[in-house]
Parts: structure tokens; C-alpha cells; sequence
């Protein structure tokens, strides 16, 4: 690499921290450290490890356009204009900057009694996930107006898919960062301290390991007297980071044990030092991991979750609940078909990530990584 | 080896018990009836559900003892709160006389007729003194001091407990009226005489006298069958179990106890230990019964499907490894990958749709199994592929294929073997999202499992019933597991060395 550079980079720190201060002594170490460029470390290799799986790179372009959809569901469906100018006051997204201005507007309202001047940016399809469109056509098959038809309740289907997208990847990215924060802190509390907090922590984990999920978060939503997605979101957070916290664990105490902790402390890194600097930021690969798992299994519980308790007042547009609709008719399949797919492919591109970073964060597979070609099952 | 599976089974008490923490919790999360409402039934509803107990620790416990107290001072210095104390005198009954009457003597002479004037429905009650009297307060309190002088000598344990064994021995309708007489004072006895006795005439007199005492609860008629005398003592237990501390004296190493009994966890764990769930809200079936009733459904499904899917699933994973990277490797990991994204409901109901038109009668059964066993053949087989691929790297593989022997040998003796650990102790975690996967199939096929009856009572708020099904869910799965973790000890010495050494070490 640069052996020709080593011997004197120490001489040339001491002097400029004689002559310049601090400053110039980190600008030095900077300069040190570019000078010794091509460093490999493991996220380096991780990185370009995953960019080279096609099947995982397929997974994220899926993953970030139904982000996008997500994001911007409101341009696609929606009960309100995109933009529009209405008896003279010009509105940019009614319905999020000011929900209250245009009620009981609707489409045909604003077709009718269109003032002069006034004009209107028409959304994709202009149909909102609440909005009962057809209340005499429920039901409806495909039509120009309702592209995907509509639902038991005559609500526009394209709609209550694309603002599902939003409940489902917002209540997934929500609850696994939460229960990846919990899980890093507890494992990595429960590998470091030992003793009476381990078992604690071992115990609660083995204990919330027992529950089903899925029965929980049914009960909780039946028990509690008014059940939101805040509900759903905290009962998954708190009950799933035990796998999480089960690894941490792992490679904490695997991490203590190693030279390089060792070396640490001989070095008079203070303990927390040694777990915060050394261990730890090894058992952050485990954590990207779940978390991308977690997203998927949180989308899956929220689905059928929704699945079964198809008609409770919860008013959240979701793919779960638009499926369990269908179980009521024999014809529909709609319902079933588009949902379906758009659950499909985000639990797929999800799973195809979370593995793919599996295995370019495992540094075992560093040397058998180029003579193996990763299948699809990993 | 017994050693190992005893130990094991005993470190599963503690995680049992924190189990019953977090579901107790949960319990507490559905919301209270309103306070003080003064509202009879909401009362009820609050008693039954243990609300104004501490969560705990009871470091005050209440007796009939302390309530009795309380009521006379309520009804004595006349305030606010005579109408609600002359209530609870009354329904306190016969088992506070023998706190109220010794206390009577100190009272100022007013509160002494206002006490002895409250415990008039209760005299009405035991068919004792004549209604005149009792209303006047010089008389009542007059009546009552004598009452006491004369009949203490039958309120006491011993003298009830012989005069309820005599009743359920030799029922007669003058021991009966004896026992009238005592109201609800004889109520411990009386109870632990309906567990015991089976005597159809006997339960009757008993249900006939708890009723008359409480002014509540189920009397049992000449003609009720099995499951109507089952469910009337049923509901006496309940009763009990709610109000005991209403008719008994704590005292000594009672007192002890209850200040960890007497709260709303160590009501919660009782119950929950005991197996005595409660009643349903739906149609006021005891839960056990109910449980009893549905479980075997779900355990049917549930053990179907795991059997299907691991006959299925650990050879087609070992298969895929053994022939890594081939034709079949790829089209069997592929095809199992989408069905691990594939969620169970939606296997389900496309399967329903298929079958839709079709008389199906028991294969709905089949059809249900078969939708739960795919999300787990490719859970397992996906993990028996990873083990496998751990193992077939391994010396001894290429140490045994090196010595020539046939490559199925190889692979089923020395590799497959060996890559069944891994996912056998995978397989008790995957035990939760089996029985998840359960609930959902049962709905959509219909089947009266657990899951179907959950689904009601979500519908219908029974929160007992919900209560009960989280619980026995959580109980089986940790037995689930503790016994993967002796199946795998039992396969494999190395592992049981390691737990028995690591957790001497954790307790030293």
C-alpha cells in the first residue's frame, strides 16, 4: 500500500501541533489518512458486494419506487386537485396544506360551479382512499374511472392500493426503527454488563419469544378502547426486537472476547469505550439486517392483521384489509389480484435485500463470496 | 440425560413467569368501567376484574373484617355515606354479625339504632325477629345485643363446618333452614361443599342457600342436567373467587399471603394457574370448557401441517444444497423464496377460491393444512439448504466422499445428519408463527378452532375469552420449545454438555 509514507507521518504531526494547534493536527491526520487511501473496510466491501447482486439491486428499484408511490400518493389518488385555483385563492395540495378549505367540494361540485379564472391540475386519478366514490356500485369491475374498480364499500381500489402503500412501508419503517433500537440496546446491555441483567434481558426475551405475534397484536387491537396504527406500531415494536437483542448479545460477548478488545483494554480504552468504539459497530451489520427483515415481517403482520379484522373502524386505507374484503364475494378479483401484487412485491424485494445484506455483511464469506455466485435462496 | 431435560424444564418457570407478566399487562390495557359511579352493576364490573386492587402489592388488604368496620362507622356517624354503608351491611350479611354486634355496645346510643335499624334486611333475611321491632332503633338494638348473647356459640367455624357436612350427608329441610339462619356467614363452607359433593339434591339445597345469603347466582331446579350443574357451581366459584374476602376473616399467616394474593396480579396468576378462566361473554360457557372444546382443531391443523412440512421441507432443502448451483438448486430455491414472501392468508385464500364450488365437507381440513404447511416448507426447507451448505463444506464430508463411498450415503448419513440440528432448534422458534398462521387458516376455511372463536370474540369484546387464548398459546409454545431443546439435547451430547456447564456457571 504506502509503506513509503508511514515512518514519517508521526514526526510531521508532532511539529505542526508545536507550531499550529489542534486544528492543524487533525487537518494532518485527514491528509494522513487520504495519503493511505485505498483502505478496505468492511463497509466498503459490503457495499460493493451488494451492488454487484443484480437480484438485490431488482429488490431496492422496487423498494424505492414504492417509496415514491408512498411518498407521493397524494398526486396519484385523491379526492382534491393537485393544485387549483378556486373562487379566486389558489390552493397547492388542498388536502395537505389546508384539509379544511375545500370540504364538501368534490369533483363534479368543482365542475359545476367553476368560477371564471378558476382551473384545476387534475391528480392521476381523482378518487381519495375514504372517499365512498360509487356508493350505488360497489364492487364495480375495472372502469376509466376506477382503474383497478372498486371495493366492497364502493371506495376507488387504485387508491386505497396506493395510499396502502404508504400505511404499510411507513408503519414498517417506523416500527423496525424503533425495535432495532430497542434490540441494539438491550442485547448489547444484556452481552456487556452480564450478571442479574442478562437474565433479565435473556428472560424477557425468551418470554416474548413465546407470544405469537400475530395473536397479540389481535388481542391488544380487541382490549384496547380505541385501537389506531400508533397501537399496532408500538404492540409490534415492543414484542419483536427480541431476535435482535438475541444476536447483538451473541456478538457482544463473541466481541469482548477477541484480541482486538483485548488490545483495546491494554491500551486503557475505558470499558464502555471498548464496547461503544470496538464491539459494537461489529454488531451493526446483524442490526441492518433486521431492520430490513423486520420491515418485511412488520408489512406481513399489518396485512393480516388487517386480513382478519376486515371492518373495524380504523379508517387507514391497507392491502391487507382491500384482500379481506374479497372473502366476503366470490367474483372480485381485484381485490385479491392488485392488492396481492403490490404486497408481493414489496415483501419479495424486501426479503431480497435483507438477505443479500446478509450475506455481504457476513465476513465469513468474504474469501468463499467469488467462488460461490449467491443463488437466490442465499 | 434426564438431568438435562429436568433442568431444562425447570428454566422455564422463570420465563413462564415473565411470560404471565407481559400478559398481564396486556390485560390491563383494556379500559376500566368508570369509578364511583355508584352504579350497582358497574361495581360488579370493577370487583370482578380486580381494578381496585394494587397492581402488586396489597399492603392493607381488605377482610370482612375492615369492611364490616367501615359500614359501622359509615351508618353510626350518619353522614353522607349511611345509604352506601347500610348497603354494604346488608350485603355483608351474616359473616360481619360477628364484628358488628360486639361493637354495637360502644356505640352512642343514636349510631347504635341507626347500625341496628340497617341490619334489618338482613334479620328479614335469616327469618329472624318480627319486622315491627327491627325498625324501631331502641327495639332493634335490643333485639340484635340479645340476638348475640344467645346465638354467638353457632357462628363459629367448626359449628358450620359440621352443620354443612350433616346437610350434604342427611339433607333435610330443617338443616337446611338451620343454615338459612346462619346467611352468609356459612358461605365458605357451603362453597367448598359444592366442589366436593356431586349429590345432584345435595348441589340443589347448597345453590338454594348461597342464593338466598347473596341475593344472586344460579339455583340449581330438579331437572337440570350435567352441563347446567356444571356451569351453576362454575358460577359460584367464580363468585367466590371475586368475593371471598367479603365473608372471611384474614388473620396471622392469611394476612401474610394476601398482601400478595390480594392484588391484581396475584388474582391474574391464580386464575391463570388454576385453569379457571372465567366465563364466557358470548353465551356464558366456562372458558376452560371452551378451550378444551376448540383446541383440539387447532392442534389438529397445526400438527398436520408440521408434520407436512417438514417431510417435505428437509429433503428438498438438502436436496438443494447437495446439488448447489444446478438446474434444480436454482428452480427450488426460487420457487421457495416466493413462497416465503407469500403470506399464509393470501395462500389460503386463493386455495378457498380454487376450491370454491366444489362439496368439500372434511377436506376443508386438508385444504387448510395444506395452505399453512407451504409458508413453512419454505421457512424450514430455506434453512435446512443453509445448514446443509454449512456441513457439506465441512473435512469429515470430503474425508468420507475421499474414503468412496456411495454419494447418497454420503449425504444422508454423514452431511444430512448433521444439518438437522440447526433447523430442529429453528424449528421451536418457528412454533409462534405456526400457531399465527393457524388462527388465519381456520378463519378462512371456516373451521371451529381457536382462531375462528378468537375472531368472535374480537367481534363480541370477550375479553375473557381472549385473556385465556393468548395465554394457553403462550403456555404451549413454551413447552414447544423446551421440548425442541431436549429433542436436540437428546440428539446431540455436545450441546447438553455446554448448557448443563454454562448454567452451573450462571448460578455459581
Amino acid at each position: 500500500m504506502s509503506d513509503e509514507h508511514l515512518p514519517q507521518e508521526p514526526s510531521v504531526v508532532l511539529e505542526l501541533s508545536r507550531r499550529k494547534g489542534a486544528a492543524a493536527v487533525r487537518d494532518s491526520l485527514v491528509g494522513a489518512q487520504r495519503v493511505a487511501a485505498p483502505y478496505v473496510t468492511m463497509t466498503r466491501i459490503a457495499l460493493a458486494r451488494l451492488g454487484r447482486d443484480r437480484l438485490a439491486r431488482a429488490g431496492a428499484l422496487v423498494l424505492a419506487c414504492l417509496a415514491l408511490v408512498a411518498v407521493f400518493a397524494d398526486l396519484l389518488a385523491s379526492d382534491r386537485p393537485i393544485a387549483c385555483r378556486w373562487h379566486g385563492v389558489v390552493y397547492v395540495l388542498p388536502n395537505v396544506t389546508h384539509p379544511a378549505a375545500l370540504a364538501g367540494v368534490d369533483g363534479a361540485a368543482m365542475q359545476r360551479d367553476r368560477g371564471p379564472g378558476d382551473w384545476a391540475i387534475a391528480p392521476l386519478v381523482a378518487h381519495g382512499p375514504t372517499e365512498v366514490a360509487e356508493p350505488d356500485a360497489m364492487l364495480a369491475p375495472l372502469s376509466p374511472g376506477h382503474p383497478l374498480g372498486t371495493d366492497a364499500l364502493g371506495r376507488d381500489l387504485f387508491a386505497r392500493v396506493v395510499h396502502g402503500a404508504r400505511t404499510a412501508l411507513g408503519l414498517g419503517l417506523a416500527a423496525s426503527l424503533v425495535l432495532v433500537a430497542i434490540g441494539v440496546a438491550l442485547g448489547g446491555l444484556a452481552g456487556f454488563a452480564g450478571g442479574v441483567v442478562d437474565s433479565l434481558v435473556s428472560r424477557a426475551v425468551e418470554s416474548l419469544t413465546a407470544i405469537p405475534t400475530l395473536v397479540l397484536v389481535l388481542v391488544v387491537g380487541a382490549l384496547v378502547p380505541h385501537p389506531t396504527t400508533a397501537t399496532l406500531l408500538w404492540t409490534i415494536a415492543l414484542t419483536r426486537w427480541t431476535e435482535l437483542a438475541r444476536l447483538v448479545r451473541a456478538e457482544v460477548l463473541r466481541g469482548l472476547g477477541e484480541d482486538y478488545a483485548t488490545a483495546a483494554r491494554a491500551l486503557g480504552a475505558s470499558p464502555s469505550r471498548v464496547l461503544l468504539r470496538h464491539v459494537m459497530p461489529n454488531a451493526i451489520g446483524p442490526a441492518i439486517v433486521a431492520a430490513a427483515f423486520g420491515v418485511a415481517s412488520v408489512v406481513l403482520l399489518e396485512a393480516a392483521v388487517d386480513f382478519l379484522r376486515v371492518g373495524s373502524p380504523d379508517t387507514m386505507a391497507s392491502w391487507g384489509e382491500a384482500m379481506g374484503e374479497a372473502r366476503a364475494s366470490t367474483g372480485a378479483w381485484w381485490l385479491i389480484v392488485f392488492p396481492g401484487a403490490a404486497l408481493l412485491a414489496t415483501l419479495v424485494s424486501l426479503n431480497l435485500v435483507g438477505e443479500a445484506a446478509r450475506d455481504a455483511l457476513d465476513p465469513r464469506l468474504r474469501c468463499a463470496s467469488s467462488d460461490l455466485g449467491g443463488g437466490v435462496g442465499g | 440425560m434426564l438431568r438435562y431435560a429436568l433442568r431444562r424444564v425447570l428454566w422455564a418457570i422463570p420465563t413462564l413467569l415473565a411470560t404471565s407478566l407481559v400478559l398481564f399487562f396486556v390485560t390491563t390495557l383494556a379500559p376500566d368501567p368508570a369509578r364511583d359511579t355508584g352504579d350497582a352493576t358497574i361495581e360488579e364490573a370493577r370487583r370482578t376484574r380486580f381494578v381496585d386492587l394494587p397492581r402488586f402489592v396489597n399492603t392493607r388488604p381488605q377482610d370482612v373484617v375492615s369492611r364490616a368496620s367501615a359500614a359501622v362507622k359509615a351508618v353510626s356517624s350518619g353522614g353522607a355515606d349511611e345509604e352506601r354503608g347500610a348497603r354494604e351491611l346488608r350485603r355483608l350479611g351474616g359473616a360481619a354479625l360477628p364484628y358488628v354486634l360486639p361493637l354495637l355496645e360502644a356505640l352512642p346510643p343514636e349510631g347504635r339504632g341507626r347500625v341496628a335499624v340497617a341490619l334489618a334486611p338482613v334479620a328479614s333475611r335469616m327469618a329472624i325477629g318480627n319486622a315491627g321491632d327491627l325498625l324501631q332503633p331502641q327495639t332493634a338494638a335490643l333485639f340484635w345485643s340479645r340476638f348475640w348473647d344467645d346465638r354467638a356459640l353457632d357462628f363459629t367455624r367448626t359449628a358450620v363446618d359440621r352443620a354443612v357436612s350433616r346437610l350434604v350427608e342427611h339433607g333435610t329441610d330443617l338443616r337446611e333452614t338451620d343454615m338459612v339462619s346462619l346467611d352468609t356467614y356459612a358461605l365458605p363452607e357451603v362453597i367448598r361443599a359444592m366442589t366436593t359433593t356431586s349429590d345432584h339434591v345435595s348441589l340443589e339445597r347448597l345453590t338454594r342457600i348461597a342464593r338466598h345469603a347473596t341475593e344472586r347466582g344460579p339455583v340449581l331446579a330438579e331437572d337440570s342436567d350435567a352441563t347446567q350443574v356444571r356451569r351453576a357451581v362454575a358460577d359460584w366459584q367464580e363468585w367466590w373467587f371475586v368475593h371471598a374476602t367479603d365473608y372471611v376473616e384474614l388473620d396471622g399467616a392469611d394476612r401474610a399471603i394476601a398482601v400478595v394474593t390480594e392484588t391484581r396480579y396475584g388474582k391474574w396468576l391464580r386464575r391463570a394457574a388454576s385453569g379457571e378462566l372465567g366465563v364466557s361473554a358470548i353465551d356464558g360457557e366456562p372458558i376452560a370448557d371452551k378451550l378444551r372444546e376448540r383446541a383440539p382443531v387447532t392442534l389438529l391443523v397445526c400438527g398436520l401441517a408440521m408434520l407436512l412440512s417438514w417431510s417435505l421441507a428437509v429433503p428438498l432443502g438438502a436436496l438443494g444444497a447437495w446439488r448447489q448451483g444446478r438446474a434444480f438448486d436454482w428452480v427450488s430455491s426460487g420457487v421457495l423464496f416466493l413462497l416465503y414472501a407469500t403470506p399464509t392468508f393470501a395462500v389460503a385464500e386463493i386455495l378457498r377460491r380454487v376450491a370454491a364450488g366444489h362439496a368439500l365437507g372434511g377436506g376443508r381440513v386438508w385444504l387448510a393444512v395444506a395452505a399453512l404447511a407451504l409458508g413453512s416448507i419454505a421457512t424450514l426447507s430455506r434453512w435446512q439448504r443453509a445448514a446443509m451448505l454449512d456441513v457439506v463444506r465441512q473435512d469429515f464430508v470430503r474425508t468420507a466422499r475421499a474414503k468412496g463411498l456411495p454419494a447418497w450415503r454420503v449425504a444422508v448419513v454423514h452431511a444430512l445428519r448433521n444439518a438437522l440440528m440447526p433447523t430442529l432448534t429453528l424449528a421451536g422458534l418457528h412454533l409462534p408463527v405456526l400457531l399465527g398462521g393457524a388462527f388465519v387458516v381456520e378463519e378462512v376455511f371456516g373451521l371451529p378452532g381457536l382462531g375462528f372463536e378468537t375472531l368472535r370474540a374480537i367481534e363480541a369484546h370477550d375479553a375473557a375469552w381472549l385473556m385465556a387464548v393468548i395465554l394457553a398459546s403462550a403456555v404451549a409454545v413454551t413447552l414447544g420449545l423446551v421440548a425442541s431443546d431436549v429433542a436436540y439435547g437428546a440428539l446431540d451430547p455436545r450441546v447438553r454438555e455446554v448448557l448443563s456447564r454454562r448454567q452451573d456457571g450462571r448460578a455459581a
